[in-house]
């Protein structure tokens, strides 16, 4: 039985939170489920299986939502503004310049958070509603999923969604794995006895372990251990069998899906943190102007304002000129806020929601085959894409396809599957005969090719070596064979080298059909025979061979071992020497083209020799300790003097695009890392294949040292010759552990950043994260790692950015991820278009920004000096709209990706160049108005240089030449033409006839706009 | 973000060249002759416009004269605030030595007399202003309402500031008897003032309309009796009021007074000869050292500009030329090299 992880889980990321009826899960200490007894189980209030993820209903929505808002600092920020402008003594802008964006980033953000919670309401009720079937009152009654309770039996059919975490239940990976009830519930078959059933079930509380549970059974006075293997989670499908029946353990909020669904985990791009110290800044460079206005309008007050109290007396709550100066330092913060950018957060959000909408979108990124797009699951690290300069990859499933295909073999010395023309010759890709046609083979898999029809003839031919091999890859695995209707197979392989083996064993006319635990029937051309499965020597690390031992109906006894060359070679019979050699330059020559090896070997066994053996195995399998150990020294004995059948090799078909993809990244001066678990020759194959490694580097250095010092010793020599930067590094298993864990980090850092590609193999997952740790920390580099596994998934989660490839192994490392799309080529496209196009804006848009902001506010600074310090703004506030560009991509000039890498676009200096700028502009833009307007009349000889003017005329060239500074390329015509154009309506709509009509009080610039064009016009 | 689907076709983003960043894009081609010759062009263009402005700005016949210390023992007397009711005049003589061609414009400028500030700024009531509401006074703190509890109409610390000193222009056209300069005191506000921001509440007369509120507490007369003389110029439509309401943006300013009425000896102008001028002395300057001066000028097509819009056209007009010669010696040395680039 198998269950499948279910694409749900894609979506777990909004955090849940629940009504807190239910005993808080702290004080759990463990959890009792008594089968068919809800009274019993109701006493321990367990959360009911109702789920509940949405956050608001709506009476709550509108304080919750808004109390959430205000715990950001931006919205505080403005709510304090807004207090301040409320104090009349204080206020020196109208209060709605602050509540108009307050409001509006509120709704905007209100209305967001509603649609979002609107659709959670949609997908619990969808889920709650789901019908099941539970056993109550000794039938079967459907029932929705929100009342299913701890305790209740449930019914699940095949391919239905799990309801709730069950307990023990009858039933099976790539995302599948095998769940298997505990023997002693077998004899609950059917309805009657089941509803009998009052067994108890005492557990651990609920936790988020996915791979763990540990619980007991306690039915008729005996106690069950039930482990992992026996549950089902929420969530999954179940598959490769009708039915099952499980006991509720754990409901709603309490399984394991939805213990694990509030992950959010929060990175910080680079960026977000020089902003977050240049806010700091500014609002300390915003204090010290407030400050020295202040004092300036202390001392104004003191010298002038008495004085001239007659035409306008101080305030009723002034006493002092000292107060007034405190008064007009919180009213220049108000009218100065504009320098602190709070804004500035909001429009970044949305500018990097923006471009994760164009990830989403990138046709280019759109895989056809798996119809999946790119996904940016992180909205907030897009410009970091674009300074990128380690990129650590994953091998299988990244770089390569993880199809595996048969491609090669070696039968008793000879070679199969080279492909020739009709003359003889190697043929070329792309012209390529026919391939082999099996039809002879009803049972053929009609996916599978294979050129070499010399194969097929032989095996036709009946050449026993042949038929002995195949047999062999038909007998010695863990397949599982499934047969919907007659001839229509499909396995079920746990891991896909396996799965490729046995399809052309099939192919060949060896199917594989059937498995019982006892037996193995196989279909040998074309006639059943039933082996009888004595013995499984199952595969592991260590050993890296696994073995049958069957009986055929003849009844002998044989054992069929297949396993890496390494180990296997060694154990072979003395008499296969001349075999030996010519297969092993077989292997050489697959290992050469990239090829996965493995060598089959058999042995037969005698009867007597057997039964011992089986003796020994059983009670090294008996044993208390160390059975690991003895079980293996069993499996050695009888696994050797084996007689050499051949080898397979398979191909792990790189992804398309990767060697394209790769050479272009090391164009842009991206630093590609492979770290993988394989063994070191297929890794440089690989390296090689990809175009990782070429042969114009001068040396391939590769660590095999064993010990601390030997690791040491090949460091320093190659420390010491390799800054030539043309050689690719490799580390080896040993190494790698050494140089991780000794002090030895900085040397191997120091001699791997030297070389042109590294390729780190036989690493474990949490090397890997070790390995983009150690460059995180000491090249203050920003490093992306991308990869598909289980087993990457912490290094996705240490790297600044990580990367899923949503593909064949399940979808953990998508969870993990920051980005994810199904080929590795796609990463060219989002580094090199994507990240370096948001890099670019984002920098753009902050000087911009900064500049902006620095130009406008500082006019007000300077009238300050012309008003007493009275809190007079220099200009209205004008409306300013900001989106705007089109740049090339870097696809064709890779080059152009290094400006990001060493954060030229964006730094300190930057800023101070925009601030100066500003400060500039502002200058100019006071100063020079100034001068024109302080002695000018207009032609009629009336007054020119009046406030109202002055301050339009101010704004109105501010808004000009502002614009048009930002000025870029592309679409930036459409976008200044048209802030200038909305600028300008606004402006007359403002200062109009009409609207001073209407509210003479609120709209004083009557007369302004119209007289402004007419000076514009001359 | 994106909901999953049952049918993953729909997931195929869409073909469009928003979507896709293809969105038509325009970037300059920038070539040497075309910088070089925008920016001469530029550099012609300011510099025209600068020398234009320079010359029509020198051509403008100005004279001001300070009477602050002139008239000392007024500006002593209006320093105390109880004797406002004691009139004040000062006569100013002074001899004019080139005929002012043309219209002639009267100013009256202050030194350091703060119009702009914040609180003043919003003293007023514009819907008092415009006749709609005259009790509409909610603006014009500190000077809404009198002591009992009266509206002020016109409300707020701007009209009560208002510059009330009379100023006449008298011309001695044979050293002996001074005759009145004819003076025009219609035509010196702004049109939308006049028209659309100041409006007399409609009532059969005037001060019948401001029944029910009082005159500001340095006004001397109410609004309806501002001008004796034309009965039309009363109320908030009185021209000097509207001038004095549109305040200035910087604490020295000059406001148009009066225009030269172009008739009898003053057909051309203001011809050379002595003047003087006779001030009623009512507007206190030196209790917050500020200076008060009238201003004669004649005007150009551009209004009366000062040099500095000149000067700035021509120094940026300098500025962008040098820039081009310096950038064209670049262009001419590199020019060789540059070819080459582009061949390979």
């Amino acid at each position: 039985m198998t269950w499948e992880m279910p694409e749900k889980w894609a979506r777990a990321g909004a955090p849940p939170s629940w009504s807190s009826k239910k005993p808080s899960w702290g004080t759990e200490e463990e959890r009792r489920a008594r089968a068919n007894d809800r009274e019993y189980n109701e006493k321990f209030q367990y959360a009911s299986n109702c789920i509940k993820t949405s956050k608001y209903n709506i009476l709550t929505f509108l304080p919750v939502n808004l109390f959430e808002q205000f715990q950001e600092v931006a919205n505080t920020y403005f709510l304090f503004l807004l207090i301040l402008q409320l104090i009349p003594q204080v206020s020196s802008l109208s209060w709605f310049t602050t509540i108009v964006p307050l409001v509006l980033v509120l709704a905007i953000t209100a209305v967001k958070d509603a649609t979002d919670d609107y659709f959670r309401h949609k997908s619990d009720n969808q889920v709650n509603n789901r019908q099941s079937q539970v056993l109550i009152n000794g039938s079967l009654q459907q029932e929705q999923w929100m009342n299913v309770c701890v305790g209740d039996i449930i019914k699940l059919e095949n391919n239905q969604f799990v309801a709730v975490r069950e307990g023990h239940c009858p039933s099976r990976e790539t995302n599948m794995k095998v769940r298997q009830a505990i023997p002693v519930t077998s004899e609950l078959g059917d309805i009657s006895r089941l509803a009998k059933f009052d067994g108890e079930v005492v557990c651990e509380p609920p936790n988020n372990k996915l791979d763990r549970f540990s619980g007991t059974l306690y039915w008729k006075e005996s106690k069950f251990p039930l482990s992992n293997q026996n549950t089902l989670l929420r969530g999954c499908v179940l598959r490769n069998t009708e039915w099952c029946f499980g006991l509720v353990v754990f409901a709603g909020p309490d399984t394991k899906l939805m213990q694990n669904s509030g992950r959010t985990k929060f990175k910080r791009t680079s960026i977000d943190r020089l902003m977050n110290t240049l806010v700091l800044w500014i609002f300390g460079f915003l204090v010290c102007m407030g400050v020295i206005l202040a004092i300036g309008n202390a001392i104004w007050e003191h010298e002038v304002g008495t004085r001239f109290q007659a035409y306008l007396p101080w305030d009723e709550a002034v006493d002092s000129a000292f107060f007034s100066g405190f008064l007009s330092f919180w009213s220049y913060i108000i009218i100065l806020n504009t320098v602190v950018p709070i804004s500035l957060y909001v429009s970044v959000e949305v500018i990097r929601l923006g471009h994760s909408y164009f990830i989403n979108w990138d046709k280019k990124m759109f895989c056809v085959k798996r119809r999946t797009p790119a996904e940016a699951r992180t909205t907030t690290l897009n410009e970091e894409l674009g300074q990128v300069e380690y990129v650590f990859s994953d091998k299988t499933g990244t770089l390569t396809q993880n199809i595996m295909v048969f491609n090669k073999c070696s039968i008793s010395g000879r070679s199969y599957g080279d492909v020739f023309d009709v003359l003889g010759h190697k043929a070329e890709l792309g012209e390529r005969p026919e391939p082999v046609d099996f039809s002879f083979n009803p049972l053929a898999d009609k996916k599978f090719l294979f050129w070499d029809p010399t194969l097929l003839e032989a095996v036709k031919m009946g050449d026993p070596h042949t038929h002995e091999f195949f047999r062999l890859l038909s007998l010695c695995h863990t397949v599982m064979s499934e047969e919907k209707n007659e001839g229509e197979l499909y396995y079920k392989a746990q891991s896909p080298d396996e799965g490729a083996l046995v399809t052309a064993a099939r192919n060949f006319g060896f199917v594989f059909r059937s498995r019982t635990p006892k037996t193995i029937t196989v279909y040998e051309m074309g006639i059943a025979v039933t082996y009888q499965l004595l013995a499984i020597l199952d595969f592991n690390n260590i050993r890296k061979r696994m073995s049958v031992i069957v009986r055929n109906p003849e009844g002998r006894i044989r054992l069929y071992c297949k396993g890496a060359d390494t180990i296997l070679l060694d154990r072979l019979h003395p008499s296969t020497q001349e075999l030996l050699s010519t297969t092993t330059d077989h292997l050489n020559e697959y290992a050469g083209e990239g090829l996965r090896t493995l060598v089959l070997a058999y042995k037969d066994l005698d009867e007597e020799y057997y039964g011992e053996w089986a003796q020994r195995r059983l009670q090294a399998s008996l044993a208390q300790d160390s059975r690991e150990d003895r079980l293996a020294s069993v499996y050695e004995e009888v696994e050797s003097d084996m007689v050499l059948l051949g080898a397979t090799a398979i191909e792990d078909k790189l992804q398309q695009g990767v060697p394209e993809t790769i050479a272009l990244l090391t164009l842009a001066n991206i630093k590609i890392w492979v770290l993988t678990g394989d063994k070191q020759e297929t890794a440089v194959n690989i390296g090689y294949s990809c175009k990782m490694l070429t042969d114009d580097m001068t040396e391939v250095f590769v660590v095999t040292g064993h010990t601390v010092l030997e690791v040491r010793e090949e460091l320093r020599a190659h420390g010491c010759i390799s800054p030539s930067q043309e050689n690719g590094a490799l580390s080896g298993s040993v190494f790698q552990a050494h140089a991780l864990e000794a002090d030895m980090e900085l040397e191997f850092l120091e001699t791997a950043c030297a070389c042109k590609a590294v390729i780190c193999c036989r690493v474990t997952p949490l090397q890997k994260a070790q390995v983009v740790e150690l460059v995180k920390k000491h090249k203050k580099a920003v490093t992306l790692a991308i990869g598909d596994g289980a087993n990457d998934v912490s290094m996705i989660k240490t790297a600044h950015i990580g990367v899923g490839i949503s593909g064949q192994e399940g979808i953990q490392a998508v969870l993990a991820s920051d980005y994810s799309f199904s080929q590795f080529k796609f990463l060219q496209r989002l580094l090199l278009v994507h990240g370096r196009w948001s890099y670019l804006r984002m920098c753009k848009f902050l000087c911009y920004f900064f500049y902006k902001n620095f130009a406008f506010t500082m006019v007000h600074f300077w009238f300050g000096f012309f008003c007493g310090f009275s809190a007079q703004v220099g200009h209205p506030q004008p409306l300013l709209a900001c989106v705007r560009d089109g740049l090339c991509p870097c696809m064709e000039y890779p080059k152009l990706y290094e400006p990001g890498q060493l954060n030229l676009l964006f730094n300190k200096r930057e800023f101070f160049i925009c601030i100066a700028q500003g400060i500039y502009t502002s200058v100019l833009m006071f100063f020079i108005p100034y001068g024109v307007f302080a002695e000018a009349t207009r032609d009629d000889g009336t007054q020119l240089a009046d406030y109202q003017s002055f301050a339009v005329t101010v704004a109105t060239s501010l808004v000009i030449v502002v614009s048009v500074s930002g000025w870029t390329p592309a679409t930036g015509h459409f976008f200044i033409w048209g802030s200038l154009a909305v600028y300008f309506a606004i402006l007359f709509a403002m200062h109009s006839n009409g609207l001073f009509g209407m509210f003479p009080n609120q709209f004083r610039f009557v007369g302004e706009s119209l007289w402004l064009l007419r000076e514009l016009g001359r | 973000m994106k909901r999953t689907s049952e049918d993953g076709q729909s997931k195929l983003p869409d073909n469009t060249a928003l979507k896709q960043q293809q969105l038509p894009a325009y970037r300059l081609q920038l070539s040497a002759t075309g910088v070089l010759s925008c920016f001469f062009a530029t550099g012609v263009f300011c510099l025209g416009m600068g020398i234009i402005l320079i010359l029509s700005a020198k051509s403008i016949k100005e004279i001001e004269i300070k009477y602050t210390k002139i008239c000392g023992n007024c500006a002593k007397l209006r320093e105390d605030a109880t004797n406002f009711d004691k009139e004040c005049t000062c006569s100013i003589p002074f001899y004019l030595s080139e005929t002012m061609q043309g219209n002639v414009y009267m100013y009256y400028k202050l030194y350091g007399f703060y119009q702009n500030l914040y609180r003043y700024i919003l003293s007023r009531s514009n819907s008092q202003l415009v006749g709609t509401d005259l009790k509409d006074v909610g603006n014009c703190a500190p000077f809404s309402k009198s002591h009992d509890g009266t509206p002020i109409a016109p409300c707020g610390a701007i009209a009560n500031s208002i510059f009330n000193d009379t100023i006449i222009l008298s011309y001695k056209l044979n050293s002996s008897i001074p005759i009145k300069v004819p003076m025009l005191r219609s035509g010196i506000t702004w049109w939308t003032d006049k028209y659309v921001k100041f409006q007399n509440p409609s009532s059969i007369n005037l001060s019948s309309a401001f029944a029910g509120t009082t005159k500001p507490p340095c006004w001397a007369k109410p609004v309806y009796e501002l001008d004796g003389e034309d009965p039309g110029n009363n109320g908030f439509l009185n021209d000097d009021f509207i001038v004095w309401m549109r305040t200035a943006a910087f604490p020295t300013f000059k406001k148009l007074y009066r225009r030269l009425n172009r008739i009898q000896y003053f057909i051309e102008g203001l011809p050379a000869g002595n003047y003087s001028f006779n001030i009623t002395y009512n507007f206190p300057v030196t209790r917050f050292k500020g200076e008060k001066s009238v201003v004669l000028s004649t005007l150009t097509w551009s209004g009366g500009s000062s040099l500095f819009l000149g000067l700035v056209y021509t120094v940026t007009g300098a500025v962008t030329w040098l820039a081009s010669f310096s950038m064209m010696a670049v262009h001419l040395t590199l020019k060789d090299r540059k070819v080459l680039f582009i061949q390979q």
